[in-house]
């Protein structure tokens, strides 16, 4: 199988098609009209009484039976799946679309991949509509899988999954749904502490479990923004396994050793806000703006921006998770009710968010998290 | 007998008590560790890492004496670390809704005994087995946590109380409040195991069910008491973590079983029952910790870490091993 990690930054965010950028410059609320995968559910902007009764003719009484799979339940996953079903409410209210939804997640950590496999079989043999998964599963196991779902008429869809770094022909999904964790969320990352330090300084690492395909697309990103400003330095790193209790104590393991570092890097915003706590009980300072310790993560928490408001998390990289929910349902209900073909990588934009612009993608984030209609609840 | 031969007496016993400890091995190798890496890493011995150390090594410590407990009276306890999850977001949501802390509290140790004394019962009184009964509670436990929070982290429980509860606030110096709290712990255990009838109880009911039956110990009482203690424990650990990490994500309890296991079997304690030791508990806590700690400050990769922390583990069983080896054959010596 080629690996896909090795293409240049530049020729692979071209070749992508990242179909929403424009539309989501213009602030979260853009990423809730767009259209991206379909043209014909004109969304939000061109929305007409003719255009929603003509989808409405197509789609009346439809019901589309959605499996949802995060690798794991937690705030990220929470948030994404709240955006998935403030879109479906709105689909329902202007379409007619009845929805079924069903979400699973594997017992365990990101590792739990077994719970994943058994979780999409199962749905393949109740034959859902469409199949929406994101997991830290083997790349060739989870085609397979998708192969056989494939075959049975489901639509596998993935959302959040680093499909970056695997060649696009072997991918057996309708769809990607996510981001570039290279360039989107390390490279972010690498560049905003180099330019916040001035391009000179000391930095830790907190990286996720080795093996993680997030951890190797992250890491490829930072190491080349580090590459492009050789005054940062690495001079620690360790395992915070994605949690805070374990980032939080290789955070105060590394500031013992290192306690004149200029920032802290967690990969994900759990491991930074661990760093951040870390900070305080070494008696260190949070960056003010001139000095203290920058910190920044990546997921986009509404428990990260309280801390970014608080002056405890520098800063993180928003990976766009609400756009991914809303726009997982656009192109389920693309594909599935209306029948239409879609690119299958979607990069959704993504964002460093600091205290100069936290309070819109917390606003955005609340939004979602704030849905009319929850799914699948009994 | 010259006073010479007394003295040479005396320092031989103490010379024997010592080799004969049953972790007289661990504690030789992590003093031969400790001393390494003072020697090749200059910020190891310093009052920060130490304190670190010491802090970083508390949510084990709990967890690893109740586990002790259970291991000594023949059981095994996987629920441990679901029960200091689901005790912890007890303790963080009931304060978050305006609950008084020390009710939440209340609440919170009482869940983990009642957790404790259901695995008991499973086990005593519907002989399932120890291992069944109790992984069938962690997969409970882990559910209850993500069906309570929908996989959100608990929030807005955090006072200017809890910080020194979770030890990220120091009572004087670097003393903080669950170092006080494990030795108090621990002192208390260790007289209970050692100088109570239930103590013994515990030990003999861990080396024989049956003779400790016929010579009219309640062997099912001694049984469902260890796994309430182990419950007790583990809230103890529950609310501390809570204190310690700030927020409660609902998988903070996610391999915390195989951790206290370790330490408690590091530390002596025998998963074939009746063997084991308070202080042992504490060694073993310790080895794990330390591990972790000079993994992060050598730096070794990621994927190396688990290799080393099985190796550390093995290692740690081998050299208490060896110890008990050496004091039989000595104890041998003596006799004849």
């Amino acid at each position: 199988m080629k690996d896909n990690v090795g293409m240049e930054r530049n020729t692979d965010i071209s070749r992508r098609s990242i179909l929403r950028t424009s539309a989501l410059v213009g602030a979260g609320i853009g990423a809730a009209q767009l259209l991206g995968t379909s043209s014909a559910v004109a969304l939000g902007g061109t929305q007409n009484a003719s255009l929603d009764k003509a989808i409405k003719d197509i789609v009346k009484g439809r019901t589309i039976k959605v499996g949802f799979t995060p690798p794991v339940l937690s705030e990220n996953f929470t948030q994404i799946e709240s955006a998935a079903w403030r879109k479906m409410d709105e689909f329902q209210k202007r379409f007619g679309v009845k929805w079924v939804w069903e979400r699973q997640a594997p017992v365990g950590d990101f590792n739990a991949v077994q719970g994943t496999l058994g979780i999409v079989q199962s749905w393949i043999s109740r034959r859902f509509d469409a199949i929406a998964v994101c997991t830290g599963a083997n790349f060739a196991t989870v085609q397979d899988l998708y192969k056989t779902a494939n075959s049975k008429g489901l639509k596998v869809f993935q959302f959040n999954q680093p499909a970056e770094l695997y060649p696009e022909n072997e991918l057996e999904t309708v769809s990607n749904i996510g981001y570039d964790n290279r360039w989107q969320s390390g490279y972010l990352a690498g560049t905003y502490l180099a330019k916040t330090l001035g391009g000179k300084g000391k930095i830790l690492q907190l990286w996720g479990p080795s093996g993680s395909d997030w951890t190797r697309g992250r890491r490829i990103g930072f190491d080349k923004a580090l590459k492009e400003n050789p005054g940062i330095k690495v001079v620690g790193e360790a395992d915070g396994g994605y949690v805070r209790d374990k980032g939080f104590t290789a955070a105060q393991d590394l500031l013992t050793k290192y306690p004149d570092v200029n920032a802290i890097y967690g990969e994900n915003e759990e491991m930074a806000l661990g760093a951040s706590q870390a900070i305080d009980a070494a008696g260190l300072k949070h960056w003010n703006g001139k000095t203290g310790i920058v910190t920044i993560g990546a997921d986009g928490l509404i428990s990260g921006f309280k801390k970014i408001a608080e002056g405890k998390l520098t800063a993180t990289v928003d990976i766009g998770g609400i756009d991914q929910g809303q726009n997982l349902i656009e192109t389920i209900f693309a594909t599935v009710a209306l029948g239409q073909t879609v690119t299958q990588i979607i990069n959704n934009p993504t964002q460093v968010v600091d205290k100069t612009n936290y309070r819109w993608h917390q606003a955005y984030a609340q939004w979602a998290l704030d849905t009319p209609r929850k799914y699948g609840k009994k | 007998m010259t006073p010479n031969s007394a003295v040479d007496n005396s320092s031989n016993s103490l010379r024997n008590r010592v080799l004969q400890d049953p972790s007289f091995g661990i504690v030789s190798l992590l003093i031969t560790v400790i001393i390494a890496m003072t020697i090749l890493e200059p910020s190891f011995a310093t009052s920060g890492n130490v304190t670190n150390i010491i802090n970083a090594m508390m949510t084990v410590s709990f967890l690893a004496i109740g586990m002790t407990v259970v291991l000594i009276a023949g059981g095994l306890d996987l629920s441990v670390g679901s029960t200091m999850a689901v005790t912890a977001g007890v303790a963080g949501k009931f304060i978050a809704y305006g609950m008084p802390m020390g009710v939440a509290f209340m609440w919170s140790l009482a869940i983990g005994v009642g957790i404790g004394l259901i695995n008991g019962l499973l086990i005593t009184k519907l002989g399932i087995p120890d291992f069944i009964a109790t992984l069938a509670m962690l997969g409970i436990g882990q559910g209850v946590i993500l069906f309570w929070t929908q996989g959100v982290p608990i929030l807005g429980y955090m006072n200017d109380a809890y910080y020194y509860i979770g030890g990220l606030e120091k009572i004087v110096g670097p003393i903080s409040v669950p170092m006080i709290v494990v030795v108090v712990i621990s002192v208390v255990m260790a007289i209970v195991l050692k100088r109570t009838k239930f103590g013994l109880e515990l030990y003999a009911v861990g080396s024989s069910p049956i003779s400790a039956r016929n010579a009219g110990v309640n062997t099912h009482a001694i049984k469902i008491s260890a796994y309430a203690i182990s419950g007790l424990f583990a809230a103890v650990a529950g609310i501390h973590i809570a204190g310690r990490t700030t927020t409660i994500p609902p998988l903070i309890g996610k391999g915390y079983e195989i951790s206290a296991i370790a330490a408690a079997v590091i530390g002596g304690a025998s998963l074939l029952g009746g063997k084991g030791r308070i202080i042992g508990a504490l060694i073993g806590a310790l080895t794990l910790t330390l591990t972790r700690n000079i993994i992060n400050l050598i730096g070794i990769e990621s994927s190396w870490q688990a290799i080393v922390t099985g190796s550390v583990l093995i290692a740690a069983v081998l050299a208490n091993r060896a110890s008990a080896g050496f004091s039989r054959k000595r104890l041998r010596r003596m006799n004849t």
